[in-house]
C-alpha cells in the first residue's frame, strides 16, 4: 500500500460522525511526535479529538467493502486513492483498542470523508493493540 | 412520533424522496425496503448506536494525544504473533 500524504488538511464529513453529528469538518494531522498515528481533530470547535491509525498497519489484509453509495458520497472513482483510518480507544487498564469495524474513509482528492458503518463487519469494534 | 398502520407492500414517503415499504411480514420480523438517493445514508439503529458509543470512547483530550502516541508507538506495528 502506498501511503497517502494527507496531513494538516481539513476534510469534510457531511454527516459528521455518529455521536458527533454537528461536527462536519475534521483536521487530519500527522507529525513525527505522533507517528505512526494520525490526529483526527474537530475543525469546528475544541471537541472531539481522536488518535487514529491506518488499519493495514494493524492487519495487512484489512479491507472493508465500499458500496457504490459510499463512493458517491466520497466523490470517488474506482481508482481514486483513499485514506483509511481507524480510531483508537484507550482502555482503563492502560491498553488500547482500535475500531476496525467502522473505519474513516477519506478521499483526499475531494476532501470528503465518512465513517463506514458495516452492519455485518467481519472486523471487531475493539481489536486490541498489543501492549508494549 | 408519527405512527402508521401499514399492510404488506404498503409504504410511506418521507420528504420528497425517501420511501419506506413493508416487503414481508414474518413471525420474527418485518422486512423493510428503503428507497432513497444513494447519497442519503441509511443505517440500522443498533449499528449506529454501537459506533456512536465507540466514537465517544475514542474521543480523547488533545493535550494527551502526543503522550498516548508515544506510549503506544511500536505496539501498533507489531501485530500479535508477529513480533519484530
Amino acid at each position: 500500500m502506498t501511503p497517502l500524504s494527507v496531513t494538516n488538511v481539513v476534510i469534510n464529513f457531511d454527516e459528521g460522525l455518529p455521536g458527533f453529528e454537528s461536527v462536519r469538518r475534521f483536521v487530519i494531522a500527522a507529525s513525527p511526535a505522533l507517528e505512526p498515528f494520525t490526529l483526527v481533530q474537530s475543525a469546528d470547535g475544541a471537541e472531539p479529538s481522536f488518535l487514529a491509525i491506518e488499519p493495514r498497519l494493524i492487519d495487512p489484509s484489512y479491507a472493508s467493502p465500499l458500496a457504490e453509495s459510499d463512493m458517491l458520497r466520497l466523490g470517488a472513482e474506482p481508482k481514486t486513492p483513499l485514506l483509511w483510518l481507524v480510531l483508537i480507544s484507550m482502555q482503563p487498564d492502560g491498553g488500547a483498542t482500535v475500531n476496525l469495524k467502522a473505519p474513516l474513509v477519506i478521499n483526499p482528492t475531494t476532501m470528503r470523508g465518512l465513517q463506514l458503518l458495516v452492519p455485518h463487519s467481519q472486523y471487531p469494534i475493539d481489536h486490541p493493540l498489543p501492549s508494549v | 412520533m408519527l405512527v402508521f398502520t401499514r399492510k404488506l407492500d404498503e409504504a410511506i414517503i418521507i420528504g420528497d424522496g425517501i420511501e419506506v415499504r413493508v416487503l414481508r411480514i414474518g413471525k420474527d420480523g418485518v422486512r423493510i425496503g428503503v428507497t432513497a438517493a444513494a447519497t442519503v445514508p441509511v443505517h440500522r439503529r443498533e449499528v449506529y448506536d454501537q459506533i456512536r458509543a465507540a466514537n465517544a470512547g475514542a474521543a480523547a483530550d488533545p493535550k494527551s494525544l502526543n503522550q498516548i502516541a508515544a506510549r503506544l508507538r511500536g505496539a501498533a506495528l507489531t501485530p500479535a504473533g508477529q513480533k519484530s
